[in-house]
C-alpha cells in the first residue's frame, strides 16, 4: 500500500526527515511513535501533500504510484486521508457541505455519479451516531466552536464517510479524555479492513491500547530507528525514548 | 475635474431641461442643484474621500437622462414572497404592484409633486452626485409608511437598460417612516450584462421615533456599467435603520452613505459586502454621525478583491458633543485574492464628547493557507476550496440577511456551486 524509501524533507532549509524508510502493507495498522520534534507530523503532512515542505530525496509509492507527484487533492481522491492533529476551524463553510463535496470529489475522480442527497445524509447520520456526535454539528461551520474532542471526532467522522484506502492519523489521541479516546478508537477500529491501511502517529502508548497496531516504528531525528510488534510500544512506555536516541546518530 | 466637463454638464442640462418633469423636481430646484454642483465641482480622486473611486468614467459620460426607456430587459430575479415589486427602467417606473396596506407608494413622474424632504445638500458632505441626480432625475419614488404600521415589504428593482451614450439613469427614492412604523425594503440595481450604463442614484431615508427599517441594497449591475449612489438617512429617537448592502456588479461602483443619528437611542446597523473581480472597483464611503445621546452604530464590512480589482471601504464615525453614551463598533475586513488586487480599509473615529464606547478593527489579508490545505486534503479542487473560503469570509454579512429567500438568492448568485448546500440544509 505505502512504500517510503530514503525520504528526505526540509522546511525553510532545515532538514526534518533524513532518510526515512517505511513499508505499510495492505490491511495493516502501523504506529509511528517518537519524541517531540522527531518528524512525526512532518511525515504525515508530507504524505498528504502540504505545501511548504521540500522533498530533497527519496520516493513514496502509494498503491504502486508515485505519491509525491500528486497534488494534495489528487492524493485525497485517490484515497489518502489525513486526520489533523489540529483540525482547522472554517466558520461559514458548513460541515455537511464539506463532507458531501469531499465524497463527490472522490466519486467524480472514479467516474461515479454524485451521491444521492438523501442516502448521503442517512449514511452520515449513522456514522455520527457511532461517533456519538450531535446532529446539530452538521449544519455548523467546519469545526467552528468545537471542543478539542469534538474536532477529533469530526476528523474520524470524515474518515468514516470517505472510507480512504490509507488513513494517516496525526496525534488523533492528543487532547482527548478517556471516554472520547474510546469513541475515537472504536471509530477507527470499525474501519479496519483487508484493503485499507492506517498509520497512527502518536506520542503515547495509550491510543494503542484501544487500536492495536500490527507494527510499531520509532521515529527519531527524522529516521525510523527501530520497528517491532506492539510490545515495542509497551517498552517505550516503560523506558521512554532516551535509550534510542543514540541510534539515530 | 476640468472646467470643460462642467461646461459640458451645463450644456447638456440646457438641452434637456424643458423635457425634465416638474413633478419630480421643480425646475428652480434643479437649476439650484446644478449651480451648487458646479460651484463645488464634481468629485475628484485627489480628494481624500474619493481617491479610490474611478471617476474617469464621468469624463466620457453623457449626463442627460434616458428620456424614453426602451429596449429589452434582462431577466428579473425571482419575486420575493410578501414583497410588492416595483420595476424601474433607466430610472422610470415600468411596472408596479398593489402597495401594502396603509403604505403610500407614488411615482412622482405620474403622481403628483415632490414636496419637501428630498433635498440632500444641506447636511451631507458627499452629496455632490446626489445634486447631479436632483438636476437630471426623470422619475422618483416616494414611499410613506404611516405611524405604527405593521411590518410589510416593498421591492424596488432598478434596471439599467440603456448604454451610456444614450443617456444616464437617475434612480431616486424617498423612504419615510412615521413613528413606530416598520418596513422592509429590497432595493436592487441590475443591468444588461454587456451594457455600459451610467447609473447615479439618490436615496433619502427618514425614520421617525421608534420606526424600524430593514433595507437590503443589492448592486449587481452589468460588468461594464458605472454605478454611483448617494444615500442619506435621518434617524429619530429609538429608531433603527438596518442597512445591508451587497455589491458585486458594475465596472465602477461608488456608494456614499450618511446616517444622522439625531434622536436619542437611535441605532444604525450597516452590514456591507463587496466583491471585486477583474478590473472592477468597488468603493463605499459611510459616515455615521452621532448627534444624540445613547446612539449606536454597528458597522461590518467584508470585501474581497480578486484579479486586479480594487475594493475600498471608508467608514467614519463622528460623535458630536451632544451624543453622550454613544456606542459604536466597526469591524472591517478585506481579503486579497491575487498579487494585483487591492483592498483599502479606513476606519475613522472623530469624537467630541466623553462617555462613549467606540471600537474599531480593520484587517486585510490573503486566504488562510491552513484552511485552504484542509479543504484540499479532503479532495476539493483548489478553485472550489478558494470559492468556499471566500464565501465563508462573507458570512458575517450574509448571515445577517434575515429574509431566507433573499439570502438564498444572494448565496446562489455569489457561489453557484453551493446550491447543493442549500438543498442539504433543507433535509436536515
Amino acid at each position: 500500500m505505502l512504500t517510503i524509501k530514503n525520504l528526505h524533507a526540509a522546511v525553510d532549509g532545515k532538514e526534518i526527515l533524513k532518510g526515512l524508510d517505511l513499508e505499510v502493507p495492505e490491511g495493516e495498522v502501523h504506529a509511528v511513535m517518537g519524541p517531540n520534534g522527531s518528524g512525526k507530523s512532518t511525515l504525515a503532512h508530507v504524505l498528504a501533500g502540504r505545501p511548504g515542505y521540500s522533498i530533497t530525496a527519496g520516493t513514496v509509492l502509494f498503491k504502486g504510484r508515485d505519491l509525491l507527484a500528486l497534488s494534495p487533492e489528487e492524493r485525497a481522491r485517490e484515497g489518502v486521508f489525513l486526520g489533523f492533529q489540529y483540525p482547522v476551524e472554517i466558520p461559514g463553510v458548513n460541515n455537511v457541505y464539506l463532507l458531501k463535496a469531499a465524497v463527490n470529489a472522490a466519486r467524480k475522480h472514479r467516474g461515479l455519479p454524485e451521491v444521492d442527497a438523501f442516502e448521503f445524509l442517512t449514511l452520515v447520520r449513522e456514522k455520527m451516531r457511532l461517533m456519538r456526535m450531535d446532529e446539530s454539528m452538521l449544519s455548523r461551520g467546519v469545526n467552528e466552536g468545537f471542543s478539542g474532542g469534538e474536532k477529533k471526532r469530526n476528523e474520524i467522522l470524515q474518515m468514516l464517510v470517505l472510507e480512504p484506502a490509507l488513513a494517516l492519523l496525526d496525534e488523533t489521541d492528543s487532547g482527548l479524555d478517556i471516554d472520547a479516546l474510546k469513541v475515537v478508537a472504536s471509530g477507527v477500529n470499525t474501519l479496519r479492513a483487508p484493503n485499507r491501511s492506517m498509520v497512527l502517529v502518536t506520542h503515547y502508548q495509550r491510543l494503542l491500547e484501544h487500536i492495536v497496531p500490527d507494527r510499531v516504528h520509532v521515529l527519531v531525528k527524522g529516521r525510523i530507528v527501530r520497528s517491532g510488534d506492539r510490545t515495542l510500544a509497551l517498552e517505550l512506555e516503560r523506558r521512554g525514548y532516551d535509550w534510542l536516541m543514540g541510534e539515530a546518530a | 475635474m476640468s472646467a470643460a466637463l462642467l461646461t459640458r454638464l451645463q450644456e447638456e442640462y440646457g438641452a434637456v431641461r424643458a423635457a425634465l418633469p416638474e413633478s419630480v423636481t421643480a425646475a428652480g430646484r434643479r437649476r439650484e442643484a446644478l449651480e451648487t454642483l458646479c460651484a463645488q465641482g464634481l468629485p475628484a480622486t485627489r480628494e481624500e474621500n474619493w481617491r479610490y473611486t474611478n471617476l474617469r468614467v464621468l469624463e466620457r459620460a453623457r449626463f442627460a437622462p434616458v428620456q424614453d426607456p426602451a429596449g429589452t430587459l434582462p431577466a428579473l430575479p425571482e419575486p420575493l414572497e410578501g414583497f410588492a415589486r416595483y420595476v424601474f427602467v433607466d430610472g422610470q417606473l415600468r411596472s408596479s404592484a398593489a402597495a401594502p396596506h396603509g403604505v403610500t407608494v407614488r411615482s412622482l413622474r405620474s403622481q403628483g409633486a415632490a414636496g419637501a424632504g428630498w433635498e440632500f445638500a444641506a447636511e451631507l458632505p458627499e452629496a455632490r452626485l446626489a445634486l447631479l441626480n436632483e438636476a437630471f432625475a426623470t422619475d422618483a419614488v416616494s414611499i410613506e409608511v404611516p405611524a405604527e404600521s405593521a411590518a410589510c415589504g416593498i421591492e424596488l428593482v432598478f434596471v439599467a437598460a440603456a448604454a451610456a451614450q444614450h443617456g444616464a439613469s437617475y434612480p431616486r427614492v424617498r423612504l419615510a417612516l412615521q413613528s413606530g412604523a416598520r418596513l422592509s425594503v429590497v432595493e436592487r440595481h441590475i443591468g444588461a450584462a454587456d451594457c455600459a450604463s451610467l447609473v447615479n442614484s439618490a436615496v433619502r431615508v427618514e425614520l421617525a421615533a421608534n420606526a424600524h427599517l430593514t433595507h437590503y441594497r443589492l448592486q449587481h449591475c452589468g460588468a461594464r456599467a458605472a454605478w454611483f449612489d448617494t444615500l442619506a438617512a435621518q434617524l429619530g429617537a429609538e429608531a433603527h435603520y438596518e442597512l445591508l448592502a451587497v455589491g458585486t456588479g458594475a465596472l465602477t461602483a461608488r456608494s456614499s452613505v450618511h446616517a444622522r443619528l439625531a434622536g436619542a437611542g437611535a441605532q444604525f446597523t450597516l452590514s456591507a459586502a463587496a466583491l471585486g473581480e477583474g478590473p472592477q472597483s468597488q468603493d463605499m464611503y459611510a459616515l455615521s454621525e452621532h448627534l444624540a445621546a445613547r446612539t449606536r452604530t454597528l458597522e461590518t464590512f467584508r470585501g474581497i478583491a480578486s484579479g486586479r480589482s480594487r475594493v475600498a471601504f471608508n467608514g467614519k464615525i463622528a460623535v458630536r458633543e451632544s451624543a453622550r453614551g454613544t456606542d459604536s463598533r466597526q469591524s472591517l475586513r478585506g481579503l486579497l485574492d491575487g498579487p494585483e488586487a487591492e483592498i483599502d480599509l479606513r476606519p475613522q473615529l472623530e469624537i467630541y464628547t466623553d462617555e462613549v464606547r467606540c471600537s474599531h478593527g480593520a484587517t486585510a489579508g490573503k486566504l488562510d493557507e491552513n484552511m485552504l490545505f484542509y479543504l484540499l486534503s479532503r479532495g476539493l479542487a483548489p478553485e472550489v476550496a478558494g470559492h468556499l473560503l471566500k464565501w465563508a469570509f462573507l458570512e458575517d454579512v450574509i448571515a445577517r440577511i434575515g429574509l431566507a429567500d433573499l439570502r438564498r438568492q444572494i448565496e446562489l448568485g455569489l457561489a453557484g456551486q453551493l446550491s447543493e448546500a442549500a438543498t442539504l440544509k433543507e433535509l436536515l
